[in-house]
């Protein structure tokens, strides 16, 4: 496996549970999201091409879902978001290649459902 | 070789470590959501009252028991579906209650500016239309506006576009299956009117959409619009419909404001009640204008997390179905009608909402009394 598709993955998978909040002394830069019915904000997320970002998502209702979908770095990133008042689930996220991915809700959370999208914005640097 | 061996090893050994560690804080993650709760394939809400009006006796009603259930074809086709039960119970000839199927459409996802939808669809109208779940909203009844001027749940058949043009800047815009200005009334306005997609007429069309602006995250504006040609069932008469819709909604901290205006205008509303009086010897004396607005605020009062969790809120409504009449028609002062609601939303659970409010309905009529109403409720989403 390459070592670059290696670090990749590794780096997408989860890197706490919710409420947890990683110490360390430069870590990457840290971007909050909320989700409530039916969006995300932001909605829009840009990170440099090579950048590595946290993306704290917290919920303001019931319990949402985070999914990256696509074919690009992340695909298949798909957690969940603590309902309102019980923390927040980190997603450790690197821009490796530039483009736009889409991210949505992947737990069926009302009505309006199929509304709640947003995007990874990955600038070259 | 000695070397090639440690070599591989330390790799071997390295994935492995690598992995575990990966591993860890998925088990960690997918322990923790299965405490918060688990939900099979099917969501849905529920909610049921209890509805004491001054000398009358209190109603216990299970009002909505829905069903919401949702299969992606694909990362870009998704089907949702929703079937409602109202008032526990249906039978035929009887209005006691309803099923309804309120959603059930397709989704083509293109691109984040434009995306299909067609089916069975929520018209995109106003603040509760589309986000009607009970712990969505205070009050243990949604608002009047929301009732009589708005027709929530207000649905139907026909296709259109949705997306998010820019940041914070979303819209919707379908074509539907028009109203049936033959069952338009006096008190209730253009809500007998809805085809339900039941084999609806569609010799005229409708058109909705909605615009929602979001330039900060505390603060929602939006703007919905409705038009149709009304009158495929009495071809002679030319009983258009316009709805035009304009909310907000504010939230910082514990602080919650909603703001919501709305007015329907029925053109040509003169014959419509004088084609109907002489088909059933008593004119309709639908209005050709009906107006209502609303404002509330609510403040989480104790907000340290569910089950520590109370709102209490205080709304607002003013809302008439004879806002304007046809030359030669009276307003009926009963229609004109405005209400004070109280009440509190206590969260023993995120999506459990257990509420107590007090109504007072006033018209303007002097003949008919105002009415003081204690609802009690209890409402969930899973």
């Amino acid at each position: 496996m390459p070592v670059r598709s290696l670090v990749a993955v590794l780096v997408l998978v989860l890197a706490s549970a919710p409420g947890a909040s990683p110490t360390r002394a430069q870590g990457p830069r840290v971007i909050e999201i909320t989700a409530e019915r039916f969006e995300f904000w932001p909605s829009e997320v840009v990170v440099a091409e090579g950048e590595q970002v946290e993306l704290r998502l917290r919920s303001d209702d019931t319990m949402h879902g985070f999914r990256i979908i696509g074919a690009g770095i992340g695909a298949g990133t798909n957690v969940l978001i603590p309902k309102r008042g019980s923390g927040y689930v980190v997603v450790t996220y690197i821009g490796d290649r530039p483009g736009r991915y889409t991210f949505e809700c992947s737990r069926m959370c009302g009505a309006g459902h199929n509304f709640m999208r947003g995007v990874l914005v990955v600038r070259p640097q | 070789m000695d070397y090639a061996i440690r070599k591989s090893r330390f790799r071997l050994f390295a994935i492995l470590a690598i992995g575990v560690s990966a591993l860890t804080p998925l088990r960690a993650a997918a322990q923790d959501a299965a405490a918060q709760g688990v939900t099979g394939p099917l969501s849905g809400y529920m909610d049921f009252h209890f509805n004491k009006a001054d000398g009358e006796p209190g109603v216990l009603d299970f009002h909505r028991f829905v069903l919401l259930l949702n299969h992606s074809f694909s990362s870009r086709l998704r089907f949702v579906g929703e079937l409602e039960l109202e008032h526990a119970f249906v039978e035929g000839l009887e209005e006691s209650g309803e099923l309804e199927l309120e959603q059930a459409y397709m989704d083509f996802l293109l691109s984040r500016r434009v995306n299909l939808r067609a089916g069975m669809l929520l018209m995109p109208v106003g603040i509760i239309n589309e986000r009607h779940e009970p712990p969505v909203y205070n009050g243990v009844e949604r608002p009047f506006v929301d009732t009589v001027i708005i027709p929530t749940t207000w649905f139907d058949v026909g296709a259109g576009v949705h997306g998010e043009l820019g940041r914070g800047l979303r819209y919707r815009a379908y074509v539907v299956a028009p109203l049936n200005a033959v069952e338009f009334t006096a008190d209730e306005g253009i809500r007998g009117g809805k085809q339900k997609g039941s084999e609806a007429d569609v010799r005229n069309v409708g058109y909705t959409a909605r615009a929602e602006y979001r330039p900060v995250q505390w603060l929602t504006l939006g703007a919905s619009v409705w038009t149709g040609d009304t009158s495929f069932a009495t071809p002679r008469l030319d009983t258009s419909v316009a709805l035009g819709e304009f909310d907000a909604r504010f939230r910082r901290d514990r602080l919650e404001l909603r703001w919501q205006f709305a007015q329907v205008h029925i053109d040509d509303a003169e014959r419509l009640n004088d084609s109907l009086a002489r088909t059933v010897g008593v004119s309709p004396n639908i209005g050709k204008a009906l107006r209502g607005f609303y404002g509330e605020a609510a403040y989480r009062v104790w907000n340290a997390g569910a089950p520590r969790d109370l709102v209490v809120f205080g709304r607002y409504e003013s809302f008439d179905t004879q806002f304007r009449m046809p030359e030669g028609y009276v307003p009926l002062k009963e229609f004109d009608r405005d209400a004070w609601i109280t009440g509190i939303t206590y969260y023993p659970e995120p999506d459990i909402a257990v509420k107590a409010d007090y109504v007072y309905l006033r018209n303007q009529s002097g003949v008919f009394p105002n009415r003081h109403l204690i609802n009690i409720g209890l409402g969930w989403w899973f």
